[in-house]
């Protein structure tokens, strides 16, 4: 019996507790965090609160100095592979290879998820003709656009159809029409059952897409809830608003 | 006197201001400290030493300006081969990878200007390090009587504008034939063995010699009465680095016509090349049929085929790791005409030759992992991912090795055997060691990783050496067996595994 089937399937998409990470200073300091399956959650945050620690800690590339990471009901530290099997993550940066070609680093990343070939193929396929990516198919990646790469990236986030998706600034330096396409794909994936997690400075972005905010400053959650929920605690006005006023408040 | 902002020369002054800035005796610092100074005032006292006690006992013998001047001569070929992969990087860098030039060419500056002023820097640059090494003996020569040696100053001046004009032609005329992104491919792939190339030839020259195939005799013929022979025109910058006024003058006036042809011919395909470049980045939709998958159902397979296109497709490290394998071929030659191919020598280069070699493709494979992150964030299992990472780096010099060493086993089994044990050993050693204290870094810096991480890089030697000295004691046990051989190879085998346990000792935790 694995871990993967001993997880309750009631248990949220993430959940952290106590998390703590400090770099000389504290990066992330105690957070309480529980995002519930099947929703869009974004991560507001001032530079510098903690949100790419946090995500990094979340996603085991960090370990944390103290608190637990549980993932769908998996606890990251106790078994990491359980848990990194069902979620990606996408940061800031693509995780690309210049050298290599769309499709061979779809089959790379089909690797490292252990995917059979049988079923990593025809969702290489789709992923590739879903992002335009097809007619670039023969090409190196290194001369990609930011754009072409962040859509590339994804669709190697999702060729293992992970039920938690965590991204970095996705939408950072694309344009209109590839963010567009991104927006579309995380909004399926959710309508889907997955759920997504994100960090965004486009506050629009999220006060689009996102049900349910998580606002973050000095590594502690400062607030939380849907949009209208925060708008309650303060005067209102445009998620730039809320955020600026409950940033300014802390 | 200041030059006015705007022109030519204000920007010559720009150009070798920056040069300095990126230059070894700087360190990259605007000013350089106390301790770069001493050591840089050091070094030069120690060539003029050298040069003294050089020119001192050239002094001794009778005169021979004919001899002078093939020696003279021989070292400028030399030094060319060097400059002209000096120059090619630097115009490859002019042209492909600094990002001043399109604020250069949206100024009111003549692009003809700035193209000339680019040159002049790429020639400068080409000139800098020799004229450091060699302006010494200048100096010596004059304080000994013989101040024509002066002329060492304009022959290299000389020398490297016409290397930088060859350079700069070379790569436009490659940019036309093939187009940007594969010039500068090229371009890095031929400064790098540019160097090289010059090794071989002085080995095939000494592998040939008494030699009675025709090949030898033909270059016998050459340096008799053909183009090697002292009164060739090939010796006429030797002789006018030693201060012949005609020939100094005849390289003076080739070298200004290389330049202002250049300039005059070239500046405009400089900027089309320019326009070229600045499009390098961008990818074109072909229509190139379907796309072909082929996903592999082990872990290890995929990490294994990963690593190697990654490398295949890279023929810029590629020639910087081959590089390694060039000073191979003569030993291969050795091994090949030699039917006693037992000695220590053989194995012991053999045995060095892989573990560098592996210590390179490690670094490569392990330490610049372009998406570290990719592999953590994964499933996948560490240990696969290490063993799969460590046979993608050590295959390759076992392959490359396989044909001597079955040669070797051939002809004398039981040194074949050592040799392949400590060839093995040695690969190993090198994988292992930058599996354990290897630092991630971007592979740009290949060659630069030794200043980088101190440790995996003295560690690195140790473990390569120690297997060589093995390779030697053991063979040479073989062929005359001694007690003090025996005690030699004891020592070397304990070092060597000495070297791994300090590896492991140190080794980096990961997560």
């Amino acid at each position: 019996m694995t871990a993967d089937s001993l997880a309750p399937v009631t248990a949220p998409a993430l959940q952290l507790r106590a998390l703590r990470k400090h770099f000389g200073r504290p990066a992330v300091d105690g957070l309480d965090l529980t995002v519930r399956r099947g929703e869009l959650y974004a991560l507001l945050g001032p530079n510098g609160a903690g949100k790419t620690t946090t995500l990094r800690m979340v996603t085991g590339l960090l370990a944390p100095d103290a608190g637990q990471v549980e993932v769908l009901g998996t606890d990251l530290a106790r078994d990491p592979a359980a848990a990194k099997r069902r979620m990606a993550y996408l940061p800031d940066d693509p995780m690309l290879y210049g050298k290599l070609k769309p499709p061979e680093y779809l089959e790379f990343v089909a690797g490292l998820w252990g995917l059979r070939p049988e079923e990593a193929e025809p969702r290489g396929r789709r992923l590739l003709d879903w992002l335009d990516l097809s007619k670039h198919a023969h090409e190196l990646t290194e001369g990609f656009s930011r754009g072409m790469k962040q859509k590339l990236a994804l669709a190697g986030a999702l060729i293992h159809e992970p039920e938690l998706l965590i991204l970095d600034e996705p939408l950072t330096g694309l344009d209109a029409a590839a963010a567009r396409q991104v927006k579309d794909l995380l909004l399926s994936h959710v309508a889907g059952g997955g759920t997504v997690i994100l960090t965004t400075h486009i506050l629009e972005v999220a006060e689009k897409l996102a049900q349910r905010i998580g606002i973050i400053r000095q590594g502690r959650l400062i607030a939380e809830g849907t949009l209208a929920e925060l708008r309650e605690r303060t005067a209102g006005g445009s998620l730039e608003d809320v955020f600026l006023q409950l940033t300014e408040q802390a | 006197m200041k030059a006015a902002p705007g022109s030519a020369l204000w920007l010559l002054g720009h150009e070798l201001r920056l040069a300095w800035y990126g230059s070894a005796v700087s360190g990259g610092k605007r000013r350089p400290g106390i301790v770069s100074i001493v050591v840089w005032i050091v070094a030069w006292a120690v060539l003029h030493a050298m040069a003294f006690g050089l020119l001192s006992a050239l002094g001794k013998h009778p005169r021979d300006d004919a001899l002078l001047g093939v020696l003279a001569g021989g070292v400028l070929l030399v030094l060319a081969t060097f400059m002209l992969s000096g120059a090619l990087k630097a115009c490859t860098l002019a042209l492909f990878e600094r990002g001043d030039l399109d604020l250069l060419l949206s100024s009111p500056l003549p692009s003809r200007s700035i193209f000339a002023v680019r040159l002049l820097g790429v020639a400068a640059s080409s000139a800098a390090l020799f004229l450091f090494l060699f302006a010494p003996f200048a100096h010596v020569a004059v304080v000994l009587g013989r101040p024509g040696w002066l002329a060492i100053y304009p022959a290299l001046a000389a020398l490297a504008l016409i290397i930088a004009c060859a350079a700069m032609l070379l790569t436009l005329a490659l940019v036309r034939v093939l187009g940007a992104r594969r010039t500068r491919t090229l371009a890095q792939v031929l400064a790098a063995i540019a160097g090289a190339l010059l090794f071989l030839l002085t080995q095939s020259a000494n592998l040939l010699r008494g030699d009675d195939h025709p090949l030898a005799q033909s270059a016998q013929h050459l340096m008799e009465r053909g183009l090697f022979a002292p009164g060739s025109p090939l010796w006429l910058p030797g002789r006018a680095a030693l201060g012949a006024p005609l020939p100094l003058l005849g390289m003076a006036a080739l070298a200004l016509a290389a330049f202002v042809l250049t300039v005059g011919r070239t500046h405009r395909f400089f900027v089309h090349g320019l326009q070229q470049a600045a499009g390098i980045g961008h990818a074109t939709a072909r229509p190139t049929g379907a796309v072909r998958f082929r996903f592999r159902s082990s872990l290890f397979d995929t990490i294994v085929v990963k690593e190697w296109r990654l490398i295949a497709r890279d023929p810029h490290l590629i020639s910087q790791v081959l590089l390694q394998v060039i000073y191979l071929v003569p030993l291969l030659f050795v091994i090949l005409r030699n039917n006693n191919a037992s000695g220590p020598a053989i194995a012991t280069g053999l045995t060095l030759l892989c573990g560098s070699l592996t210590a390179g493709l490690a670094w490569i494979v392990i330490s610049a992992e372009d998406a570290p992150d990719l592999l953590l964030s994964a499933p996948a299992s560490v240990r696969t991912v290490r063993l799969a990472k460590l046979a993608a780096c050590t295959m390759p010099a076992l392959l490359v090795v396989a044909l001597p060493l079955l040669w070797l086993m051939a002809h004398g089994p039981l040194t074949g055997l050592m040799v392949a044990f400590t060839v093995t050993g040695a690969v190993l050693g090198a994988a292992l060691v930058v599996q354990w204290v290897g630092r991630p870094a971007p592979r740009s810096n290949f060659k630069s990783r030794g200043k980088e991480n101190f440790l995996c890089s003295m560690l690195e030697l140790s473990t390569t050496l120690s297997w060589g000295g093995l390779a030697w004691t053991l063979v040479a046990l073989v062929t005359a067996p001694a007690d003090w051989v025996a005690v030699a190879a004891a020592g070397a085998l304990a070092l060597a595994l000495a070297t791994l346990l300090l590896a492991w000792l140190f080794r980096r935790r990961r997560m």
